[in-house]
Formats: structure tokens, sequence, C-alpha cells
């Protein structure tokens, strides 16, 4: 049974290769949209920004959680540091509001407490990764980080 | 005439001692007439050695006595006190109290499961386990055989009573799964491995418990361990990989189930309830949307209501199970809320139970690393940064107390987790080249903080140190001193089978 501390064992082994930041502006010249102005504040909706700006090229600040898989062009922004309990859960606990990124490039993994500013646009609906089955129902594609 | 010696003497240094009083010069601050005040209300304490008809346990999982004081000040400055004289629903004169000592048979720092569990069995247990003997071995199935031990729930059903659970985390998660389950591995909740052909997953555990009769009502979170792979029911998607669908299996056995808020509130009252509310976890209170789950007060108010029909009463276990999850987070405002929403339970069973023949446990299973800087003044907020002491006056100055590299602090911090002052960097290595973050109030009160630490660890850990337990109803007194945890169990036993 592949267990969360086989999991992150695995994720925690790839390579840490940091990116030095890069601007923090927005991409529509305002500042960067915090992850959780993404959701509704209580329960698991779709905040009124979301939908407005669903289809644009946004940037949201949040934190990478820990990789599913090496040398990826997806991982999940999570609004606070993605604090998993490897000895308590059996399974990955991920919050309703995250968001899953679809990068340009394979993902330089920083470490789960650090902040990133992710660029890309936004899109909403199920879809399930093809190479780790994760579903996500809000997306950044075509995404880059920093 | 001893006796009557020693009563004379008794009253004429009262008396004596109660003119002393008057002419101190603090006799008239309010300080002191609320002491003299408090220990009347003690001295007027009257021991109830009442058989119990009902025995309520409130557990808060992870609120040792520095989590529960946080909550005590969160709680008084939500509502616009100071927040240090705040007094919460269970630390009233009318409760006895004790420490309670709670490490398991081979850990001085103990988990969710084997304190559970030495709450519903009256031995300590070992780590991750869940109410198996001494003899049993974590993960090795062929040890639960001749271990199990006989849990007080199955005691009280026996005696005709009714035993309900309720909790915000799963309702297989240890401190629910304490109630009715023994297991080697308290992670199998949905599968046991392939080769323990003879051990049950916790899910089964807990629908073969209400099967016998031995559990009545369950409310929480953890739909997903109860719906084969892929079905949904609610907000839950099933993760059986055996197929089997225990909703359907409890609803064939006469059982009513609850998904959301609304079918929550259409429960009778005649039929055993299973609600699960979340696929996972019950959200956080901050996070809880009133339409989608009910919250602990809630469940607590309808659990009550429905367990006081048997006239031989009940048992409940009652958990706010996400104090926990917050603190392993180190995001101690939403430990707080939902110590506050726990605190909000106890005042609801408080309500509507009778001292007399009710037996009410509020306790926690452990602490956490939590830790609190000083020195800062009175009313500083409890989840922002440290102000310092007004020289006069009681509120705090506007001074931010600074640590000697320049930067302020927050009052809580916790010794190791998700937000160490220490970061990896390229090479592997933790260090913070740039110091300390410079923290703002706005930053520090934030819903989201995470609160700074020493060590750095994905998920910050629990402790070793001390809960408190506070008791009131049918031998309440018992709750006295420094105890081992399993004691409680001990408690609650002599209190529903006392002469």
């Amino acid at each position: 049974m592949m267990t969360r501390r086989h999991l992150l064992a695995a994720s925690l082994g790839a390579p840490m290769l940091l990116r030095p930041g890069v601007s923090r502006a927005g991409s529509n010249g305002s500042g960067p949209i915090r992850l959780r102005a993404l959701y509704q504040a209580r329960g698991r909706g779709l905040s009124d920004l979301a939908r407005a700006r669903m289809g644009e090229r946004i940037d949201v600040w949040g934190f990478m959680a820990p990789p599913l898989k090496a040398q990826s062009r997806f991982f999940v922004l999570t609004k606070m540091p993605m604090a998993v309990c490897p000895f308590c859960e059996s399974e990955a606990e991920w919050p309703n509001d995250i968001l899953a990124v679809y990068t340009k490039r394979i993902v330089d993994v920083t470490p789960f407490n650090k902040k990133i500013v992710t660029s890309g646009v936004l899109e909403s609906g199920a879809y399930t990764d093809p190479e780790t089955g994760f579903v996500s129902m809000m997306r950044l594609m075509q995404a880059s980080f920093g | 005439m001893k006796f009557v010696s020693i009563s004379v003497l008794a009253m004429t240094a009262a008396t004596s001692a109660f003119a002393q009083d008057t002419q101190l010069p603090q006799a008239s601050s309010d300080w002191f007439t609320a002491g003299q005040d408090a220990i009347q209300a003690i001295i007027d304490r009257q021991d109830n050695t009442n058989r119990a008809k009902n025995v309520i346990v409130l557990v808060a999982d992870g609120n040792g006595v520095g989590t529960n004081y946080a909550t005590r000040v969160f709680a008084g400055q939500q509502e616009g006190k100071l927040g240090e004289e705040h007094v919460l629903p269970y630390e009233t004169p009318q409760f006895h109290s004790a420490l309670i000592k709670t490490y398991n048979i081979n850990a001085q720092t103990p988990d969710s499961a084997p304190t559970a569990g030495a709450l519903n069995t009256g031995v300590k247990q070992r780590f991750n386990l869940i109410n198996l003997g001494e003899n049993a071995i974590h993960d090795d199935c062929t040890t639960e055989a001749g271990n199990e031990l006989t849990t007080f729930a199955e005691i009280v059903s026996d005696m005709g009573k009714s035993v309900g659970i309720v909790s915000t985390a799963r309702v297989t998660h240890a401190t629910p799964a304490a109630v009715y389950a023994k297991t080697a591995n308290r992670n199998w909740e949905s599968e046991v491995p392939a080769e323990c052909e003879t051990s049950r997953d916790i899910a089964t555990q807990l629908i073969d418990a209400m099967d016998a009769g031995t559990i009545d009502l369950v409310m929480g979170g953890g739909g997903r361990a109860f719906l084969p792979e892929g079905e949904t029911l609610g907000k839950s998607t099933g993760n059986r990989t055996d197929g089997t669908n225990l909703v359907e299996r409890a609803k064939d056995m006469g059982a009513q189930v609850a998904t959301d808020t609304a079918s929550f509130k259409a429960l009778a009252d005649d039929a055993p309830v299973l609600a699960l509310f979340n696929n996972s976890h019950m959200d956080y209170e901050a996070d809880r949307a009133d339409d989608e789950e009910p919250s602990l007060a809630d469940m607590t108010a309808s659990a009550i209501d429905y367990l006081s029909q048997n006239e031989d009463g009940y048992y409940l276990e009652i958990e706010a199970g996400r104090v926990d999850h917050a603190n392993h987070g180190g995001n101690a405002r939403r430990a707080l809320i939902d110590g506050v929403a726990f605190a909000d339970a106890v005042s609801t069973a408080l309500q509507m139970v009778d001292p007399a023949e009710t037996l009410v446990i509020v306790t926690a299973d452990h602490e956490h690393s939590i830790a609190f800087n000083g020195y800062c003044g009175r009313g500083s907020d409890i989840t922002g940064l440290c102000y310092d002491v007004a020289q006069e006056g009681i509120a705090h100055s506007d001074d931010l107390v600074l640590a000697d590299d320049g930067k302020p602090y927050s009052i809580i911090g916790y010794l190791n987790g998700p937000g160490a002052v220490l970061m990896e960097q390229q090479d592997g290595t933790f260090a913070a080249p740039e110091g300390r973050a410079d923290l703002s109030q706005a930053d520090a009160t934030d819903i989201d903080f995470v609160q700074q630490s020493l060590l750095p660890k994905s998920s910050e850990s629990h402790s070793g140190e001390d809960v408190a337990a506070y008791a009131v109803g049918p031998w309440a007194h018992l709750v006295d001193g420094t105890l081992e945890q399993n004691v409680l169990f001990h408690v609650m036993h002599h209190a529903v089978t006392a002469q």
C-alpha cells in the first residue's frame, strides 16, 4: 500500500532546483491575487472574482505542495504551506481550496513553505490529470512561476 | 470531646481570620473579594455520589493546557474582553479538575489513537493502535486476536444504555474510532492489508457495531470510507477497494443517513443515525458553510436529544477534532476558532443535561508543541503580535516588543512546524539568510497565518505535555490531582456502576 509517508519520501527526493524570484506585478498591472480570493470564504464555491477572471491570465500567490510526481509539468498551489502528518493520515488530505497548475516547462520544485507567484490562464471544470489521477476543479494553464 | 474542641478552635481561627481579612489594605480590592468568592464556591460544592445515568466525554483533540489557555484568551477577546480574565464554560467552580498524563505505553509523545483508547478502555495502549492490549504490535494484524480490549461502549450497552459519537474529524479517525474499533493500525480506516484476512477495517467495525447495537448514533466526517471506490454521496467519494457500500448496509439495518445540514435537520428520533457530512474531516469552523455542515454545538444538541430518549441512559463521546489539525498546520487562529466551537458545544451540553444524573468530562487527548512568547501586555491579541506592558492602566501599550533581531514576534509560536524560520535552500541545507520575516499585526492575525517555529517540519508535532480534565456530575470529584489518562475511564465506570 502506497502510504502518505512513501509518497512524500518519493516526492521530496526530487531535485530542489530553485529559481530566482520573478516580478510580483500582476499580468494586468495589479498585484497578484491571493489564492483564497478565488474561492468563497466559506464552503466550496468559486468566488465572484474567479468567475469574472475565468479564461484570463492571472497572477496568483500561494505555496507549491510537495509534487506528486518528479520531472512533471504539474503541481498543486495551496493557500497555506501544505502541512502533512505522515503518521496520522493514511493518504493525502488535500484542502478544497487549491489550484492545479500546469506549467510550460518542467517544474523546478520549491520548498512547500516558500511563497511563490504563479502566472497562468484560469480554467474551471472537473479534470483528471492523466499521469497522477489528481482531480481538479480549477486550474492555471500554460503557467510559469517564481 | 476532642471533636468539639477542634471545632471551636477552628471557628475561633476562622472568625479571627475574617476579622484580620477586613483589616487588610487589599480587602476592598475586587481581586480580593473575587478570591474569597472563588473559595466559597468551592466550599459550597457538594460531592455527587449518585449513580450516573449518562456519561458525556467531550474531547478537544490537541487541546492541552497551552492550547486551552490560548482558546480562553481568544474567546474572551472575541467577546470584547481583554481576554486573560475570561472563563470557559468548563472552567467554572462547579467543575472538578485534574492534570492528565497522556503518554502511551511506548511513547513519551502520544498519538490520538491510544490516548482515546485509554479513555475508552481504562488501560494505556501502544502508539498507533486502538483498543488492543499491551502485547499487540503496530501494523501486525496477527497480534489483534487475543488482544482485543472491552470498550466502555460495550460495557454500557450491556447495561441497556445507548451510545453516540460526534466528531468534526472523520468518524473513522482515532478519537471516535476508539469508542468502537480494535485495530493494529489506526490508518486501516477503509481497508486492511490483503494478508489480514480476519481483520476488519475501521469503517466496517463501525457498521458492525451499529448492527450489534453498541453504537446508536454517529455524526461527523469521513464518508469516503463507507462507499465503494468512486461512488459519491453528498460531499463524499468512496475509496473502498472491496466494493462494499456500508451506507447501504446501514440503511438496510434501518439506519437513517444525513449528508448535509438539511438532511441533518430532518433526522427523526426513531432510528439509528449515520451522518457523514464530508469526504474526509468536516470543515474547520472558520471555513464552514452553515448550509453544508452543522456546527459541533448543533450536532451535540441533536445527539443529546436523540440519546436522551433511552430511559436507561447513554454514553456520548464528542470530539472537536480539528483543533489538532490546525495546530499541525501551525495555524493557531483556526485552532482557536475550533476551540471556541468546542467551548460552545460544552456549553450546549451543560444546558441540556441534569448534573444530578449526568457525568460530563471535558478533556483533551494530548498537547502540541505550541508555546507562548513574552512579555506581552494585557489584551494583546492572542493571535497577533506581542505588545509591551503599559506602565499605567491595564491594557497593553502601543509599542511592539522586539526580539534581539529588531523585529516583532507573534505571541503564539511552535517549537516545530511548517512556519520554520529556517528554509530549505538550493543545496538542501536549511538556513535563514535574510533572517526572520518582519511581521505586521495584519500578517499575524490573518486567518491563514502560519506561526513562526523553530524546527522545520512539514507537520507540527504533538507534545507529551499534560492536558487538563474537568468534570461535573456524579463522581466528578474523583477527577482530582494529577492522573494517568486511563484513570478517566475508571471515573466513568465507577460513576455508572456506583451502588
